[in-house]
């Protein structure tokens, strides 16, 4: 509490200010205003030029402390004070001053980006969706550069943060600031890098997609897997298509009892026994009679560090054989 | 004494403001209420909103000399003080803007609103007068307005000692003081002098009846309300505010002829007590066949443009003006 009072004392006398803020915006909020009033609010509360960018409506916007709008030709600067709008990163908000924020500033932020988050929220569903045939161009290693590149434009991907590419289920793709959420269902995340790297990225995606599983009990595991994570792991995909006999022995101990897979993925994912448990919603004790009665199954014991990466290696090759 | 207002009651709904003024207008609410009555003058005038303007803001890093002059007032008045900035950075032959300053009648001095007049002499080569008239309710009418005529007439008497051509002298002014520029511009073409270019009335205060629709809608809101408009004008009028036989030279909505008038510009917000009376005087001078321009700003309170310089609307306001005197003023 005392804690609570110091930082309170500190904040005293900018308290006015930070209320002000609050009833600015909330005010803004109400009469339903559009960007440009709250950037131009951002830029003259805060004394200092700030501009707004989407990059799925291709948006610029930049408003000077005397309410001015004018755009800048140089990018934002990465040391400027800067808050995400929405979650998949594709807006964003900057104050153009190094941080870092006084509690002034960051009340602005705040306040700012949830007030652009309403707007865009409201209106975003008019953006176009990504156009195919430009997804297939940036994700073509023969294709010529300059082409590639206003492709990656014309698909609002920024041109000064890394994208990466997606694999999705079904052979879909897609493209996407490496910052941006990961979208919903199974999903291969290739490496960040440039636009020009996207090829690659595509490749990579395409293995880690492998790598990953509905995430029910008949196929446990991670919906979403990043290439750059992997590792090593990676070389397995490279093996040929030939029976594996611990793949054997699982899909054989699987089909014996439902819960089992599942159990096992918990056991070689969690990290520790009681996590585990904790993980499926069973007592410890119930998980132990579970892993007897697998290990029985498998022929292997699972709970040694030797057994455990076996069994993580059998789940992984198993889940690439099911997703060729 | 004060007369009675109607009631409020069977008024229509309020305009809503600009989204931008209305969220700044809850920080200038915290300063300026909407509403104030007579007893509250003194707090107006001991400062908060109204902040001091030195001899150097003025002087805008050596771009103007600032001087004052005392000139004899109108009939024995008592003398009036003229503040004078001459651009020293200008080359050409300069015009003149006569400038009278707003407050209601009740506060403020003669360098409130010159940093818009300053604007303008630098883009087109004007010497300011700003003239400090009495104050209500220690001087009723016709003092404040004597005092802005005789300012008026000393000035364009000077034109070759200030430095301009006669010919392109125009008043302007913001609220009460917008009401005294318009009332200038009618004393002058009754009186046979000076000859005036153009009027510049920026939300004037134009009528002491004080009974209009816009003013009983937007009770209690904004900056200015009827309420406060009462204030003033009671202060201006005494109990003769409202009655039969108020001046047009004290309230300009009275005058019954509004021609031969210099062209004027006329601009108002849509939620301000003032929008029915500045929208009907231009209308007025063009049913007399004189020029007008009009501009009623959509969702703005009295006076946005000098409380909230960065918004928008407050902006396009200020290049609209402009815009007007190029217009006006280049050959």
């Amino acid at each position: 509490m005392k804690d609570l009072a110091v930082r309170l004392a500190a904040l005293d006398a900018e308290a006015g200010a930070a209320l002000q803020v609050i009833a600015y915006f909330d005010s803004l909020v109400e009469a339903r205003a559009g960007l440009q009033s709250i950037v131009r609010g951002a830029a003259v509360l805060s004394g200092c030029p700030a501009r707004l960018e989407d990059d799925v409506r291709r948006l610029r916007i930049r408003v000077d402390p005397a309410g001015v709008s004018s755009l800048s030709p140089e990018p934002a600067d990465p040391a400027w004070l800067r808050m995400p709008i929405l979650a998949d990163g594709t807006a964003a908000l900057w104050l153009e001053r190094p941080g870092p924020p006084g509690p002034v500033e960051a009340m602005i932020l705040e306040r700012a980006t949830g007030a652009a988050r309403g707007v865009l929220d409201r209106t975003r569903g008019r953006a176009r969706a990504p156009d195919p045939a430009s997804v297939e161009l940036v994700l073509d290693g023969a294709a010529d550069p300059e082409l590639r590149r206003t492709a990656a434009r014309g698909l609002g991907l920024p041109a000064d943060r890394p994208v990466h590419a997606i694999a999705l289920a079904g052979g879909a793709a897609t493209v996407a600031a490496a910052d941006a959420p990961v979208p919903a269902g199974r999903a291969g995340i290739g490496p960040p890098g440039s636009v020009l790297e996207l090829p690659a990225s595509w490749t990579a995606a395409r293995t880690a997609l492998r790598f990953t599983a509905e995430g029910t009990e008949e196929d446990p595991g991670p919906t979403v897997v990043h290439f750059a994570q992997l590792g090593a792991l990676a070389l397995l995909a490279e093996l040929p298509a030939e029976p594996i006999p611990d793949v054997r022995a699982l899909e054989h101990a699987g089909s014996g009892a439902p819960w089992l897979l599942s159990t096992l993925d918990a056991v070689a994912d969690g990290v520790s026994l009681r996590a585990a448990a904790t993980a499926l919603r069973v007592h410890h004790s119930t998980l132990q009679d579970r892993i007897v009665h697998a290990e029985h199954l498998l022929g292997w014991n699972v709970r040694e560090p030797q057994g455990r990466l076996r069994l993580q290696l059998a789940l992984a090759l198993r889940r690439l054989h099911r997703h060729r | 004494m004060t007369t009675t207002l109607p009631p409020a009651g069977s008024a229509a709904p309020p305009v809503p403001f600009d989204p931008e003024l209305g969220a700044a207008l809850t920080a200038i609410n915290e300063m300026l209420p909407p509403a104030f009555t007579a007893d509250q003058i003194p707090l107006l005038r001991s400062g908060g909103p109204l902040m001091v303007i030195t001899d150097e803001e003025l002087q805008r890093d050596g771009k103007f000399t600032v001087a004052e002059r005392t000139v004899p007032g109108l009939d024995g008045d008592p003398d009036i003080s003229l503040l004078i900035c001459t651009p020293t950075t200008v080359t050409g032959t300069l015009g003149c803007v006569y400038h009278t300053h707003g407050g209601g009648m009740i506060v403020g001095d003669n360098r409130m609103g010159v940093a818009e007049m300053l604007d303008w002499a630098e883009e087109f080569g004007l010497v300011v007068v700003s003239v400090e008239y009495r104050l209500a309710p220690e001087t009723p009418h016709p003092g404040p307005v004597n005092d802005c005529y005789a300012g008026l007439v000393w000035t364009a008497e000077h034109a070759d000692e200030l430095g301009f051509d006669a010919g392109r002298l125009i008043v302007a002014g913001g609220s009460a003081g917008g009401g005294l520029a318009a009332a200038l511009a009618l004393m002058a073409r009754d009186r046979g002098g000076p000859e005036l270019t153009g009027q510049m009335l920026i939300y004037p205060m134009l009528d002491d009846r004080n009974d209009s629709a816009s003013g009983l809608q937007m009770a209690g809101r904004g900056t200015w309300d009827r309420t406060a408009n009462d204030t003033g004008w009671t202060a201006l009028l005494g109990d003769a505010r409202g009655g039969p036989d108020v001046s047009p030279y004290a309230a300009p909505a009275r005058a019954s002829d509004l021609s031969n008038l210099p062209p004027a510009f006329i601009d108002v917000g849509s939620a301000e007590t003032f929008r029915d009376e500045d929208v009907a005087y231009a209308n007025r001078i063009w049913l007399a066949g004189g020029q007008a321009e009009l501009h009623v700003w959509p969702g703005c309170f009295h006076g946005f443009d000098s409380m909230a310089p960065q918004a928008r609307l407050s902006q396009e306001a200020k290049s609209a003006r402009v815009r007007w005197l190029h217009r006006l003023l280049d050959a």
